[in-house]
């Protein structure tokens, strides 16, 4: 090991350059519990069920939506499209225009993680509405459950008005919006 | 052990695993994709990895070398996919030579030292960082690349030498 150190021994200024780029600024908050929301989705999403229910229950959605789409575009005279057809026959729901908002009065950033972004703190920005206090972004989202919360200045927050919590795997603030199937 | 706390579902162990390590993965992102959104990104995306992975973890390995040898292939494969965000390395020549100078003070030779590492083949630029910035052994380098010892060493090397030239353009000895 020293003998490593002796053949790649630093001098001078890349000496002291590699000691400065030893310095980084910690994680911050938001991001943490990014990772941690991210892990915990991801391993609900794969671990949560056996395989085989997985399957199961994924090929009872596909008959549930499509019989659902079937029933809509029936009701409503086909008259609109409310789901594509894939290439391999099968119906997937279009999305839908969810409107996230939540009330920041003085916040200089606004943003939302969810499963529906992977947690990315970085993902969806929110914008200012003219009265100043009220954030605002609209997504398209096929139906289904989604965990997600706001992040202002770069703290998580629950959403107050959502009307589910999800479980705060890692005490991780996170609420709950159900798109579609009702 | 953290680990087979978190597979027998205790998530608090997990964030634990974060806490402890992601101050060293950021740190090693940020330097070989040259700027901090992108390493977070790329970290998150090894620790949901790791995660996901965590029931193949060898506990002969240590738990960063593991971690960090995720890490090292996804800053491989955002490298392959740049350009999604621009880096915050300006080079600038003329803007360079009117601020960097050896008496400008740490900042400068933190800029300077920045653009450098911007410039080597992300091959060397992976071996200075794992060698000379996360102080690994030439084992865990081996462990987290996958290449051999001697390759290492020469890549170390050479990376050496080159970031000493660059960096002796700029004015410092």
């Amino acid at each position: 090991m020293s003998d490593q150190r002796e053949e790649n021994g630093l001098t001078g200024a890349l000496d002291r350059a590699a000691h400065l780029l030893r310095d980084e600024p910690a994680p911050s908050a938001a991001w943490r519990d990014a990772v941690l929301r991210s892990a915990a989705a991801d391993g609900a999403r794969r671990w949560s069920v056996r395989p085989w229910v997985a399957i199961a229950a994924c090929a009872a959605c596909v008959l549930a939506g499509a019989a659902l789409t079937y029933g809509v575009l029936r009701e409503r005279g086909g008259a609109a499209a409310a789901a594509t057809t894939a290439a391999d026959g099968s119906v997937r729901p279009s999305p839908l225009p969810v409107r996230f908002a939540v009330e920041a009065p003085g916040a200089v950033h606004v943003s939302i993680v969810g499963d529906f972004n992977r947690w990315n703190p970085a993902g969806l920005p929110l914008h200012r509405m003219p009265d100043g206090r009220t954030w605002v972004v609209e997504v398209g989202l096929p139906p289904g459950r989604y965990a997600y919360a706001f992040v202002v200045d770069g703290r998580l927050a629950r959403d107050p008005t959502a009307a589910e919590s999800g479980a705060d795997d890692f005490g991780v603030p996170n609420s709950v919006v159900l798109v579609g199937g009702s | 052990m953290l680990v087979r706390a978190v597979l027998a579902g205790d998530s608090a162990a997990f964030a634990m695993l974060v806490d402890r390590h992601a101050p060293a993965c950021l740190r090693f992102a940020s330097r070989m994709l040259g700027n901090r959104e992108d390493a977070e990104d790329v970290t998150q995306e090894a620790f949901v990895r790791a995660h996901r992975a965590l029931s193949r973890y060898d506990d002969q390995m240590r738990f960063r070398t593991w971690v960090m040898s995720i890490l090292a292939n996804r800053c491989r494969t955002a490298l392959l996919h740049r350009h999604r965000r621009t880096s915050r390395v300006v080079i600038d020549g003329a803007a360079v030579e009117q601020a960097v100078g050896p008496e400008n003070g740490d900042a400068e030779l933190r800029d300077a030292i920045e653009r450098a590492l911007a410039r080597l083949d992300p091959v060397q630029r992976e071996a200075f960082v794992l060698k000379h910035v996360e102080m690994l052994s030439y084992d865990e380098m081996s462990a987290i690349t996958g290449a051999g010892v001697s390759a290492l060493k020469m890549r170390v090397q050479r990376a050496c030498d080159r970031l000493q030239a660059l960096l002796r353009e700029d004015g410092y000895e």
